[in-house]
């Protein structure tokens, strides 16, 4: 079984973010990047995956500036086998990596598509899903578990309400949530032999993909800052205040 | 040019950045009550056999041992990342074996000592400990007066020395003695001398600062075979420098980790706390403490690379290592004492590893040559390269 890992370079979860001063975007200039956190969680799942022996061969696929080499470099230290990277300065939206994977699964064919539920810069969740209509393929989103039995693949997925298990025929595609694993870290043999695994570099016209930007960003901005809190004295105050200032009770 | 790792060193930093927040970090709470109850600073043997089981998973071992010898062969540079995050926590821990013996080794030993010596401590089994500093001869270790005699086939060497780490559990001592009529650093012989060897007798442990213990050892008619000669006879010198100058880089990347610690809870802290309905993140004497502390850590940083570098080309880096040393325990004791500062009387306690960091950067400041020597060295080397 095949199993491709789409990785996504973002700025590490330790950074505080900083809204540029024109309202543009988010600053990346100096800032450390890593792999997507939810994306390493699709990493560990598939290399778990092929070390039970269900899975022959992990490609992991990143897309963007060329520094997301460094992303796909980490996955194949974590044990992916060889990566692809489709190389583009173009702001990429959810819908236009959704067709770029659709393209290179057309040249791929992989079995199953382990991805992060969401990246967290834009927190979009919505590539899996895009990329599953696009295929057609059945998706299990959000998993808490997965077990590959026979031509199926069984997911247990976290929902408001509690959890809920699919059974999907493969080819599928599985979205992870925070709690499927727990993502190892990349030891440092495995570091040195990463040097060795191939990358493939590909533009989007070599996919036949328009990865042109289909959404305007008007405007990003900082949340409004919190306005400090009080303290009461009591709860007689508390409930006074509820009723004439919050005017909730 | 760029001045920073390469993407497969900045991974290994990475590695080792991880392995501190989530195997060792766990230990400082521990550590910090046992040096607050005057114990002895360090690990368990359980806790650390645990960490070298890890180690070993991760293959965080033998990082600048030889391929030939099993180890990783990385370069003192990829070293220098990985050591600024181990210095991020007080919680005392290296990944095996310690540099600087193995570095000597290398350049000095001969193929039986290898055999003997070297492979075991590469592959971190043995360990090891070096003997320098006299009661005469600390900072000026080519004013020492042991001397070994040839009796036969045979060293014998009678002497005193001091401030030595580790040597009760080292495997091997290795001794400095003079052996010629060669003033200052001629003459100067290094001998292996083993574990249990008559005439080796450690006098007494001494308690240092920040937990630390160092033995002096006095060596009356200690006998050792001509085949534990380390080197040639009277090169002595110049191995050691080697290990003292890859000890001196690595003090420069610890130092950069301690400051990067007390930088962080300075400025976390600099955030939360107000006094006189005021943050002390908009004061500016605590900015200026920031800004100081951040410009010179990117300083440091920059030092220790360059260094590194130069050592790795295969450069004598011995001014640059200087420089580094005084440098960067400078830079970090400022660091950790403004952070101190800032903390106020919860900086005092000894709940916090600031307190820690300070007392080991305190005998930083004096351990592998104090700041005055370094100065006077690096002082002499511009003098004489000016016409």
């Amino acid at each position: 079984m095949k199993i491709l890992v789409p990785v996504k370079r973002v700025v590490d979860y330790n950074v505080k973010v900083r809204v540029k001063s024109d309202g543009t975007g988010v600053e990346t200039a100096g800032v450390k990047m890593s792999m997507n956190p939810f994306d390493e969680i699709a990493v560990e799942e598939a290399v778990r995956l092929k070390e039970k022996g269900v899975a022959t061969e992990i490609v992991a696929v990143s897309m963007g500036v060329a520094a997301s080499a460094e992303t796909i470099r980490t996955a194949l230290a974590m044990g992916a086998d060889r990566g692809i990277l489709v190389e583009t300065d173009v702001d990429l939206q959810p819908l236009a990596v959704a067709k770029l994977l659709k393209a290179i699964v057309a040249k791929e064919a992989p079995n199953l598509i382990i991805m992060g539920k969401q990246a967290i810069d834009d927190d979009m969740s919505a590539t899996g899903q895009m990329l599953a209509a696009l295929l057609g393929w059945p998706q299990g989103t959000f998993a808490s578990k997965v077990a590959i039995e026979g031509d199926g693949v069984t997911v247990v997925r976290e929902v408001d309400g509690g959890l809920e298990t699919v059974a999907l025929t493969l080819p599928a595609i599985v979205t992870t949530d925070l709690r499927l694993n727990e993502p190892r870290y990349a030891s440092l043999p495995n570091i040195m032999k990463a040097r060795k695994k191939p990358i493939e570099t590909l533009k989007p016209a070599d996919l036949g993909v328009d990865p042109a930007p289909r959404l305007t960003v008007l405007t990003v901005a900082e949340p409004p800052k919190r306005q400090a809190g009080v303290k009461v004295g009591s709860v007689a105050e508390l409930v006074a205040k509820l009723k004439t200032e919050a005017k909730v009770i | 040019m760029m001045f920073e790792l390469s993407e497969e060193h900045r991974m290994l930093k990475d590695l080792v950045a991880k392995f501190v927040d989530r195997e060792l970090m766990p230990l400082e709470p521990a550590v910090l009550a046992r040096e607050a109850q005057g114990q002895k600073v360090g690990l368990t043997d359980e806790e650390e056999a645990r960490l070298h089981a890890r180690c070993k998973e991760l293959g965080l071992w033998g990082l600048d041992v030889p391929a030939e010898l099993g180890g990783a062969n990385l370069p003192v540079v990829a070293l220098m990342g990985m050591n600024e995050e181990l210095g991020r926590t007080p919680v005392p821990f290296y990944f095996p074996p310690d540099s600087p013996n193995l570095h000597m080794l290398m350049a000095a030993a001969n193929p039986e000592q290898r055999r003997l010596y070297l492979d075991p401590y590469a592959r971190g089994e043995a360990k090891s400990a070096i003997a320098i500093s006299e009661p005469g001869a600390g900072g000026d270790p080519a004013a020492m007066i042991t001397r070994a005699v040839k009796d036969g086939g045979d060293w014998v060497i009678n002497g005193r020395k001091i401030w030595i780490s580790r040597v009760p559990y080292a495997d091997f001592t290795i001794v400095m003695a003079r052996t010629g009529e060669g003033k200052r650093h001629e003459g100067i012989t290094a001998f292996i001398v083993e574990k249990g060897t008559p005439g080796f007798h450690i006098e007494r442990e001494i308690p240092m600062l920040g937990g630390q213990r160092t033995y002096e050892v006095l060596l009356e008619d200690c006998r050792v075979p001509e085949a534990q000669m380390l080197g040639r006879l009277g090169q002595g010198f110049a191995p050691m420098q080697l290990r003292l100058t890859i000890r001196r880089l690595q003090m420069g990347a610890w130092c950069t980790g301690m400051a990067v610690r007390a930088l962080d809870m300075l400025c976390s802290h600099a955030r939360q706390r107000s006094t006189f309905g005021v943050r002390l993140a908009d004061r500016q004497a605590v900015q200026w403490w920031i800004a100081e502390a951040a410009t010179k850590i990117h300083a440091c940083r920059l030092m220790v690379l360059d260094a590194a570098a130069k050592q790795d080309a295969g450069q004598d880096v011995r001014t640059e290592a200087s420089m580094v040393k005084v440098f960067a325990t400078e830079m970090a004791q400022d660091v950790i004492d403004h952070a101190m500062q800032a903390y106020g009387a919860m900086g005092m306690t000894k709940e916090l590893p600031l307190q820690l960091m300070m007392q080991k950067v305190r005998t930083m400041r004096v351990y592998e040559g104090p700041s005055e020597v370094h100065r006077m060295v690096i002082a002499r080397r511009v003098l004489d390269s000016r016409r």
